[in-house]
């Protein structure tokens, strides 16, 4: 009995066994009706895999079948096009130029802003995290961001404004940080 | 036909011998453009198809399995990457092999869910079978088979592996990594399934 041999033998078995099988399915493709085997393989196992090869079926879907899902995978595919094309899903680039950016050879470690701000960053200025840039819708809002930032340092550096709601807040600012008021 | 390294190329990677996926060109298509997919659904519908059939045994549950499959194929395939560990062996993760781990997935997962619901076996099909389908009869009559229902027997992975080392002709490399085993342990599946079978069809009077 098979299952009361020591594990060793039934391995020897399995594999011999496995050689005839490999045998036997390449046969198939010959159109050969058998393959040479082992003569210790028992023939019980022989004849039960030549009828195991003979008669289990390969069954193929319905055209109409196969077609509608083609249908539905292209559908899936396009919705996966424009999820990526809106920026839904991302990879994660190089910002060009960042390959000769000071820090390593990793360019997603590299911080894209770094030749950007030059000399005009203070030497003893804390280095910006570094950050991956995900290509897509985020850069829309990456560069609003950068815009609106532009703009309010711009608005700082700037004189008195003349719009009163301007000047209110800029003199509720200056109360707050305790500078003399010049209300003209 | 696949898994036997026939087509393959083989390049050296850290001092083994790894046979190329030969889906490669096609799964690196599909995955720069999801509308690609169709040349790896076309090539495989069949197979997965008849994988779940011979699981579940039933025309209807395999299209919802083979549905399931490659909708999750096609979602999942910017995360599929040819990598075998130290331990498997190469031909273990192509494309071919990982869709059909999925569709193992989903067989066990369709099974969970037919255990709610009555099911319709294989000799049920074979009765069902209208005279004037000749498809279906000529299923009806593999179904009725003595070896067919010998398999049918058969537990789990037995049956598992026996379906597509006969019905998929994977080699046994292959059907370890689909039945996340090793290749011992595939053979020797493979070894005591056939002689249940051999048995079985011994004791019904219908070996030949």
């Amino acid at each position: 009995m098979t299952a009361a041999a020591p594990l060793e033998s039934v391995e020897i078995e399995a594999l011999v066994t496995d050689r005839y099988l490999d045998a036997l399915l390449a046969a198939a493709e010959r159109r050969a009706p058998d393959a040479p085997t082992d003569p210790s393989l028992d023939p019980a196992l022989r004849r039960a895999a030549l009828r195991l090869r003979d008669e289990l079926v390969r069954v193929h879907p319905s055209f109409r079948f196969e077609e509608r899902l083609a249908r539905r995978l292209a559908e899936a595919a396009a919705g996966m096009r424009l999820a990526v094309a809106a920026g839904g899903e991302g990879a994660i680039l190089p910002f060009p130029g960042a390959a000769t950016a000071p820090h390593g050879d990793d360019p997603t470690k590299a911080d894209p802003f770094d030749d950007a701000l030059g000399d005009a960053r203070p030497s003893t200025a804390r280095p910006l995290p570094r950050r991956p840039l995900l290509v897509g819708g985020a850069v829309t809002s990456a560069a609003l961001s950068l815009a609106g930032a532009a703009f309010v340092a711009w608005r700082l550096t700037r004189g008195a404004p003349t719009d009163p709601m301007a000047r209110a807040v800029r003199l509720a600012r200056l109360a707050r940080d305790g500078s003399p008021v010049d209300l003209h | 036909m696949f898994g036997r390294g026939k087509g393959s190329e083989a390049t050296g990677t850290a001092g083994r011998v790894v046979p190329l996926d030969p889906d490669r060109s096609l799964v690196r298509a599909a995955q720069a453009d999801p509308a690609r997919f169709d040349a790896l659904y076309r090539k495989y519908v069949a197979q997965v198809y008849n994988v779940a059939y011979h699981e579940l045994g039933d025309h209807h549950e395999a299209e919802d399995v083979t549905e399931r499959t490659f909708l999750h194929a096609l979602g999942a395939l910017a995360r599929f990457r040819e990598e075998a560990p130290d331990d498997v062996a190469p031909e273990a993760s192509t494309f071919r092999v990982w869709l059909l781990r999925i569709a193992r997935n989903a067989v066990a997962n369709q099974r969970r869910t037919l255990r709610r619901r009555p099911v319709t076996t294989l000799d049920a099909v074979g009765e069902t079978a209208a005279p004037d389908d000749p498809e279906r009869s000529v299923l009806a009559r593999a179904d009725a088979s003595a070896a067919w229902a010998a398999v049918a027997r058969l537990p789990g992975d037995r049956r598992r592996a026996v379906v597509l080392r006969f019905v998929e002709e994977m080699s046994t490399a292959e059907i370890a990594g689909v039945l996340g085993r090793s290749e011992g342990a595939v053979r020797v599946l493979l070894h005591r399934a056939l002689r249940t079978v051999a048995r079985d069809l011994g004791e019904r009077g219908e070996t030949r």
